[in-house]
């Protein structure tokens, strides 16, 4: 029986990211969304290198929040759309496992190459590199939480305006902006900031069952 | 007994039928108790010997803080029941709770710029209160946004009955995270309510604004609900017989 939980979910995954590196635009869309957002700072702001690093973490967290919720409205649209929904809701499969393979898949095409331009961004805005693992670190887990809330909010406004759930998604990420942004901010000061990343595992340890399971509730009110 | 009533009070008629009956003695008593509670604190409450008459819109502002986020609870507390049981009284109540909760917290919003320009010098500061008010009114927003975008009401309750759920386990990480961002960014300017010291002469009327804002509110939710039940049981016999109207 473990097995074929662990087997389905591997098909799910490798299914969805073939599809994902068919269209190069999925995954490449939010690096350069990323991107350009952090570029707009020094330009509406001013060059000035002080400034810049003092307001790093909390445009480069801007940023990530803002591109990881661009792809958010395609999680699970398409499979809608087409009926694959359908076929897995029908299949006996535990629902569960979709949709924490759909989250998985999210975070592989948005939170990872957030991940990966961050360190651009950051050379950009002059963070100092001490700063570099504790901002990939607040990353890695707050992008994932995203993820998790992204799903949530795609599946309550499955095929609703794309607008709509970022709106529904964005208050509920403060924590994240907060303890994310904080990380850095600390790690610029020496100052000690494990006990945020802490609580940001401690949102995300929490939220794989606990939002997994409400976006499992929220897919299913379409099919009543 | 309890079990009985409550089994009964999720049927919308029989809820229809007796808060007919009860609709007066909470509106009188809601009237009541907030007239006296406000008259007391606006007009007879001593005037604070630093801010002068300033303080009294405290009457309003602290009962409708409370309120909106109580009323954030109360929502949560349905929606759970709409989840688990798929009561449908819980989710007509959690529709007709939000528009009240988000009005709350937008007046404990603007009375306390109000209150702030006076005594601090400025409409709004970045406090760990302030803010976290602040959030808690967008998350109301997205819940009535979330509601009024999906057409089945049904399924719309259903949708904001999870999102509460959400917001019910957020908002205190929003709390304490706000907290902690304030101490990190810069200290603690201002504390207002730091008011075991206000005598009990002050305190009393607040008590009484207290209770009569929840009253209020409860006789507000009920009127709510009452029409929200009439609108979705409208081709129902029970509601065409009540408004006399033949089928």
């Amino acid at each position: 029986m473990h097995s074929s939980i662990f087997d389905s979910l591997s098909i799910i995954l490798k299914r969805d990211l073939m599809i994902a590196f068919r269209r190069s635009s999925t995954y490449i869309t939010p690096l350069i969304f990323f991107l350009i957002v952090v570029t707009f700072f020094p330009l509406a702001l001013g060059p000035q290198e002080s400034l810049l690093s003092s307001l790093a973490p909390g445009v480069i967290w801007i940023a990530a929040l803002l591109a990881s919720l661009l792809a958010v409205e395609t999680i699970f649209s398409e499979d809608f759309r087409d009926g694959t929904l359908d076929d897995f809701f029908i299949s006996l499969e535990p629902s569960f496992i979709l949709v924490f393979a759909k989250v998985t898949i999210h975070w592989l095409i948005t939170g990872l190459p957030i991940l990966a331009a961050s360190s651009i961004a950051a050379i950009i805005l002059y963070l100092p590199l001490d700063s570099f693992i504790p901002m990939l670190l607040s990353l890695l887990l707050g992008t994932s939480f995203m993820s998790l809330l992204g799903a949530l909010g795609a599946a309550l406004a499955l095929g609703k305006s794309a607008i709509l759930s970022a709106i529904i998604v964005l208050p509920f990420s403060v924590p994240t902006l907060l303890m994310g942004t904080s990380v850095i901010t600390s790690s610029l000061n020496n100052q000690d900031f494990s006990g945020f990343l802490m609580i940001m595992g401690a949102m995300l340890a929490l939220g794989i069952p606990g939002l997994c399971l409400l976006t499992v509730e929220a897919l299913l009110l379409n099919y009543e | 007994m309890i079990k009985k009533w409550l089994i009964e009070m999720g049927s919308p008629p029989l809820f229809y039928k007796w808060s007919t009956k009860t609709l007066p003695w909470l509106f009188i008593s809601a009237i009541l108790i907030l007239g006296i509670g406000l008259s007391w604190g606006l007009l007879f409450a001593p005037t604070d010997y630093k801010q002068g008459d300033v303080y009294r819109i405290l009457y309003i502002h602290v009962p409708s803080a409370i309120l909106g986020q109580s009323i954030f609870m109360f929502m949560a507390f349905c929606g759970f029941i709409n989840v688990i049981w798929r009561a449908k009284i819980s989710g007509m109540m959690l529709k007709s709770a939000a528009p009240i909760g988000v009005s709350f917290t937008l007046l404990a919003l603007v009375t306390g710029s109000i209150w702030g320009k006076p005594t601090w010098g400025t409409w709004w500061v970045w406090d760990a209160r302030l803010t976290s008010t602040l959030i808690l009114f967008f998350i109301y927003a997205a819940l009535i946004g979330l509601h009024s975008t999906i057409e089945d009401k049904t399924k719309a309750d259903r949708a904001v009955s999870i999102l509460s759920i959400v917001g019910l386990a957020i908002i205190p990480v929003i709390k304490k995270s706000v907290d902690w961002w304030q101490t990190l960014h810069q200290p603690s300017t201002f504390t207002i309510t730091s008011s075991p010291s206000m005598s009990p002469d002050m305190y009393q009327p607040l008590l009484l604004c207290l209770v009569g804002f929840y009253l209020f509110f409860a006789l507000l939710l009920t009127l709510n609900l009452r029409n929200e039940i009439l609108e979705r049981e409208r081709t129902r016999n029970w509601v065409k017989q009540l408004l006399g109207v033949s089928s």
